[in-house]
């Protein structure tokens, strides 16, 4: 069927897409390509003076060590929040579910803790993890585990793990749900026929069908860790101890307004949007296009 | 193949509506039962009930003298097939035949036996590889059938199966289906509202209204001798005529609206002055005054159907409406008269009040 809709006049057309272009162009491309041309300058800590430098920003980033472990950080950091919020909400989904009575009571529930912002996440589990305050602090001590995340870097990385999945998983179930409302009942009640109990029917009929969802879910949650996290990791560990929840977005931060160093922080800016655009296409090309069953 | 006895099952939702109530068959061996009725009437609800798939509120179920009222659906040894087919939609044809077969943990060399054999038997074996998404709705009808054949299973319960298919089709799935029943000589549990699928694949039907059995029996005793007038009204295509009467003080006559007077030649069996009423099938009228029960046709519309004509009107002087079934191409105006007859062996009675069939001397 032909949906084109031809005009009559060459300029309307351009009229009507203007104010997005406009606003692309100001606020999107205009900053990002601030932020590339600054990546080959040295500038000075107060913007009198700027130095053409090439690539040495970006040769300095890779030789830097404790740069390179941030990518680590930053990987480990980004699978482990996708891996647990999705698991967790994937669950929380499949009993909501089930549930009969009630049941926009608990879905209402379960969605309240995306409307936190990133910041008080940050902050709450913080509070609750506090060594000396934390009342889940108190609960590991009782069963033996001495959690310190202002001196363990394992245990701070955790703690923004779980602070930043916590925040996520309420996105992610709400997904789940529809997708596993989407999921015709007569499919279970034939797979139950077929002589499949509950878990298998889940791993052979139910996860499978939700494929289209889980990976779309897998991208937005990458993302998320990877860019959408710095508020949270600024109000908690500010990066550490010794750079142990340094990720790359907060270093960014970190070297450009309190390092004043902004080559070094563009450059890192740079390389984030490299991640950006390849995490996209990687979205349109899979995602959008459909998962096949 | 097995036997299936249902002894006084009843399903009462938790909100309190009865769905089912008191229903009472033994479905033999290798028969062809057929559960029809408009819908709301718990037909659908019965076969669930059978599958496991809903809950059994009161009475019994037993498959081959085994009570199976609290086993699991995967446990009863049964296979179904669903209106929308349910087919899993992310696997072939095969994976969607062997699923079943996987999960009982047979041998592989004999899954591909079975597979091979059913997808032989309903020509499915090109599209063997094929998604469901990819195949017509009468190929996705036969991989629904294939996936409950490969099972051989006790008991085959439908839901409807031929409902989402154009007229054509159903036609000639119904004569498949029919002679697949005959091959496997398996017991069939096939629920629909459309009584001529349930007239032409039965051996016994079961038609139910508002959740109770009204009659249960070979389609020609539906057809011959309806048990009440829900069954006489739904059973058969145009409808039976259904005329409420009075009855005369000498019990032999019925005053119908009008000025129609049926005799009986008989006593009837309900007292002078009852409401009763007379039910005649559109195909039991003729046009001539050979009959001894005789009454007048006020036409309406008609249709043309080619191999007969059925014209719809009212019995003249009066509301009542009243079809016949003219043999060949009749062509009739809006206002006329058509004079009919028909024997009285071929009138049923029913109460006035209950829809109960009444049987009298001349049956």
């Amino acid at each position: 069927m032909q949906k084109r809709v031809v005009f009559r006049s060459r300029l309307l057309p351009y009229l009507l897409v203007l104010p997005q272009i406009a606003i692309t162009l100001i606020f999107f491309f205009w900053p990002a390509y601030q932020a590339l041309e600054s990546s080959f300058f040295i500038e000075d800590a107060f913007g009198f003076s700027r130095q053409w430098v090439a690539m040495q920003n970006y040769v300095e980033l890779f030789e830097d060590p404790s740069y390179l472990r941030s990518f680590k950080t930053t990987l480990i950091f980004g699978v482990s929040v996708a891996v647990m919020a999705m698991s967790i909400s994937l669950g929380l989904a499949v009993a909501a579910n089930r549930v009969v009575k009630a049941a926009t009571g608990y879905r209402t529930m379960l969605i309240w803790p995306y409307a936190v912002a990133p910041a008080l996440a940050g902050v709450i589990w913080y509070f609750l993890m506090n060594p000396s305050l934390g009342i889940v602090a108190y609960w590991l001590k009782n069963v033996g585990v001495d959690w310190n995340h202002y001196l363990n870097g394992d245990q701070a990385l955790l703690l923004v793990i779980v602070a930043a999945a916590w925040k996520q998983v309420s996105y992610n179930f709400l997904f789940f749900l529809a997708g596993l409302q989407s999921i015709p009942k007569s499919l279970i009640e034939a797979a139950a026929i077929d002589r499949a109990g509950p878990v298998r029917r889940f791993w052979t009929i139910v996860f499978p069908l939700l494929t289209p969802t889980t990976f779309f879910l897998l991208v937005v949650n990458l993302v998320y860790a990877f860019f959408d996290t710095f508020a949270l990791v600024h109000a908690t560990t500010e990066g550490g101890p010794v750079d142990a929840t340094s990720i790359l977005v907060f270093r960014v931060y970190n070297t450009g307004f309190i390092g004043q160093d902004y080559g070094s922080s563009a450059a890192q800016s740079v390389i984030l949007m490299g991640l950006v655009i390849m995490m996209t296409f990687v979205q349109f090309r899979f995602v959008e296009r459909k998962v096949q069953y | 193949m097995a036997t299936l006895s249902i002894n006084s099952l009843g399903k009462v939702y938790p909100g309190g509506v009865t769905a089912v109530s008191d229903v009472n068959v033994d479905i033999a061996d290798g028969e062809f039962i057929v559960l029809v009725g408009p819908s709301g009437c718990g037909k659908s609800t019965i076969l669930r009930m059978i599958a496991g798939l809903e809950g059994i509120t009161s009475g019994d179920l037993q498959i081959d003298d085994r009570r199976v009222n609290d086993l699991e659906p995967g446990e009863r040894d049964i296979a179904m097939v669903f209106q929308n087919y349910a087919l899993y939609p992310h696997m072939s044809v095969r994976g969607n035949m062997e699923y079943g077969l996987k999960n009982e943990g047979l041998p592989k060399a004999q899954i591909a036996e079975r597979i091979a054999e059913a997808a032989r038997t309903l020509r499915l074996e090109e599209f063997l590889d094929r998604k469901p998404a990819n195949l017509s709705g009468g190929q996705r009808q036969r991989v629904a059938m294939g996936r409950a054949i490969v099972r051989d299973p006790k008991v085959f319960l439908f839901d409807e199966p031929l409902s989402n298919l154009d007229a054509k089709l159903r036609t000639q799935l119904r004569a498949e289906l029919k002679a697949l029943h005959k091959r496997l000589g398996a017991t069939f549990v096939y629920v629909t509202h459309d009584q001529v699928e349930a007239m032409s694949l039965a051996d016994r039907i079961i038609i139910m209204s508002n959740g109770k059995v009204e009659q249960i029996g070979t389609p020609m005793d539906l057809y011959l001798r309806p048990a009440s007038r829900f069954v006489a009204d739904f059973i058969g295509s145009p409808s039976m005529n259904v005329l409420d009467g009075t009855v005369s003080s000498d019990r032999r006559s019925l005053q119908l609206n009008g000025s129609h007077q049926i005799d009986f030649g008989a006593e009837l069996p309900a007292a002078a002055g009852n409401q009763i009423a007379i039910g005649i099938r559109p195909e039991h009228l003729h046009q001539n005054t050979a009959g001894e029960t005789r009454i007048e046709l006020s036409v309406g519309f008609i249709e043309q159907l080619g191999a007969d004509t059925v014209v719809h009107g009212t019995l003249a002087g009066s509301q009542s409406p009243l079809a016949v079934r003219l043999n060949g191409v009749q062509a009739r105006d809006s206002g006329d008269s058509i004079a009919l007859s028909c024997g009285r062996d071929q009138i049923h009675l029913f109460d006035g009040t209950t829809g109960q069939r009444l049987n009298w001397d001349n049956q």
